[in-house]
């Protein structure tokens, strides 16, 4: 097996792979490492690379399996991290020159749990400055570029994940997702991302961007690949304020148990054709992708997509109040320290009213309502993972995102679980995902949906050309 | 009130606000300040006398203290 080879490997293949001894640990993390070396130049998905602890991570991983402690699926497994997770002793900059040389003296709590599974860290990833605005082009940082094509965005927030599992660089990520990061840039680089229920996933020690908001999730090349790691970061701790007391299935229980019979809610009239609406390619490979999942038995049911639609209003207004709040200090003393993109659109917030921040909150009820209502008629819901293929660096229109639909920022006001897997490429070659949205903690539904239509299909087998 | 505010009454509200904004930034912020109002007005006609807000106030979850 060569060394790209051992990098493609999906987790669990890498998983079985150390246990029958074809590989070691460190043999994987050698070649993960190589490959950033080689290739990370011209891709910049890592800000932070931590060779050197990986590579004792590797070690120590060697020994306990060899000696029999065996921490499960993620033990000795290379991964990296959306550099918003706060890691002890390891810079975490959130791509900010607010935040260029902080070095916390804590782990988030989903990085703890990481570690206890034995997963070896390569490093911190890129992302959009404190996860908001779009690619910064003024950070302390390059911009993360697409694997598919680099003159193309990878998506964002967690635009490094997206890259660095893409590219090969690693075989996990953790992302966060406010208003669709975690499952935009899993739809423009060909891979899958879960976006869990809120507070399904501790939020402790990830940078907010939006407290209301915000989900933490991984990122991988497969959709079992993400059932491991949720499986690992899911759940309350002892002393942990911000995740929900609920019990974690085993998220892989159900992932082969087919669709036939599942109904699938697609909110297409009064959503996808708002202003610009959706990009036709985007479209046709979005209504290929229900075909095949009818194709499995399931039954595409037309729902009405106007409350998603108005969900954006409630979740942009509600956003950029918060993510005000909790910079306003650092805005008053320094604004310009902040990068063009995020300090334009962070400090809309400190233009709207307490009123207009309780009027959203309480659209942020009426809408959820609306939008939970369907789940009577539907067992899921199924929209495009982004209204268009990833745009083109030179050129990019930072308000053209206003005029298209936003497939994801409903969920994160609902604070439903979404997926997106692969679901085709454009013919310029670039990927578009399938976002599958299930009822809350009703994640090994997304699982389930996301793992037939990967089987059926044969988008995750291609790889970009680096 | 109206919705949309005009480059002075910005230039107020960011004094107000404590932010010390260059009359060029402030030229580039309204645009999308404007589109920001204009959204969170338009939330308004969703609501009834019963709509509250959503999030929870639970005075039992010491954990979140």
């Amino acid at each position: 097996m060569t060394a790209n080879d051992l990098s493609y490997l999906t987790i669990s293949e890498a998983a079985a792979g150390l246990r029958r001894k074809e590989f070691s640990p460190l043999e994987l993390t050698k070649a993960c490492l190589a490959r950033i070396e080689a290739i990370d130049g011209k891709l910049h998905s890592f800000i932070t690379l931590t060779a050197d602890l990986a590579l004792r991570q590797a070690e120590q991983a060697e020994r306990e399996l060899q000696s029999g402690k065996d921490r499960g699926p993620l033990h000795g497994i290379p991964i990296a991290l959306k550099d918003l997770y706060a890691t002890k002793g390891i810079r975490t900059t959130c791509h900010s020159a607010v935040l260029e040389h902080w070095i916390p003296d804590h782990d988030a709590t989903a990085v703890t749990k990481l570690q206890e599974a034995g997963a070896i860290l390569l490093g911190k990833l890129g992302m959009h400055e404190f996860a908001f605005g779009g690619p910064s082009v003024d950070a302390p940082f390059p911009a993360a570029r697409n694997p598919w094509n680099r003159a193309h965005i990878p998506g964002g927030s967690s635009s490094g994940s997206g890259a660095a599992l893409a590219a090969g660089f690693c075989y996990g990520a953790l992302g966060s997702d406010t208003g669709g990061s975690i499952r935009t840039p899993s739809s423009h680089c060909g891979i899958v991302g879960i976006k869990p229920t809120y507070d399904r996933v501790s939020r402790s020690g990830v940078v907010p961007l939006s407290w209301s908001l915000d989900h933490a999730g991984p990122m991988a090349r497969r959709v079992e690949d993400c059932a491991i790691l949720l499986q690992a970061i899911a759940g309350h701790g002892a002393g942990d304020p911000v995740s929900a007391h609920v019990a974690v299935p085993d998220f892989r229980a159900q992932l082969k148990d087919g669709i036939n019979g599942l109904r699938v809610g697609v909110p297409r009239a009064g959503w996808f054709n708002e202003n610009l609406g959706i990009d036709p390619q985007t479209e046709a490979l979005f209504n290929q992708a229900l075909q095949t999942l009818a194709s499995l038995g399931a039954v595409i049911v037309e729902i009405d997509g106007k409350p998603f639609s108005i969900a954006r209003k409630a979740n942009q207004t509600i956003l950029v109040c918060e993510a005000y709040a909790y910079h306003e200090k650092t805005y008053q003393e320094s604004p310009m320290k902040f990068g063009t993109a995020v300090r334009r659109r962070m400090l809309e917030g400190a233009f709207l009213s307490a009123t207009d921040y309780i009027t959203a909150q309480r659209a942020r009820t009426v809408l959820n309502e609306r939008i939970r209502a369907n789940f009577t008629n539907v067992d899921v819901f199924a929209v495009p993972g982004a209204a268009r293929p990833p745009e083109a660096f030179e050129g990019m229109d930072p308000n053209e995102q206003h005029l298209r639909p936003n497939f994801t920022n409903p969920f994160n006001l609902t604070g439903l679980p979404a997926i997106s897997v692969p679901c085709g490429f454009t013919p310029g070659n670039l990927p578009a995902g399938l976002q599958i949205v299930a009822q809350p903690f009703e994640e090994s539904t997304c699982f389930r949906v996301a793992y037939a239509y990967e089987q059926a299909t044969e988008w995750h087998e291609r790889r970009p050309a680096l | 009130m109206a919705v949309e505010i005009t480059f002075d009454e910005l230039r107020t509200q960011a004094l107000q606000a404590g932010l010390k904004l260059a009359d060029e930034e402030l030229q580039k912020l309204l645009p999308g300040v404007n589109r920001a109002r204009r959204q969170a007005a338009e939330l308004r006609e969703l609501l009834s006398d019963r709509s509250e807000p959503a999030g929870i106030f639970t005075p039992l979850k010491v954990d979140r203290v």
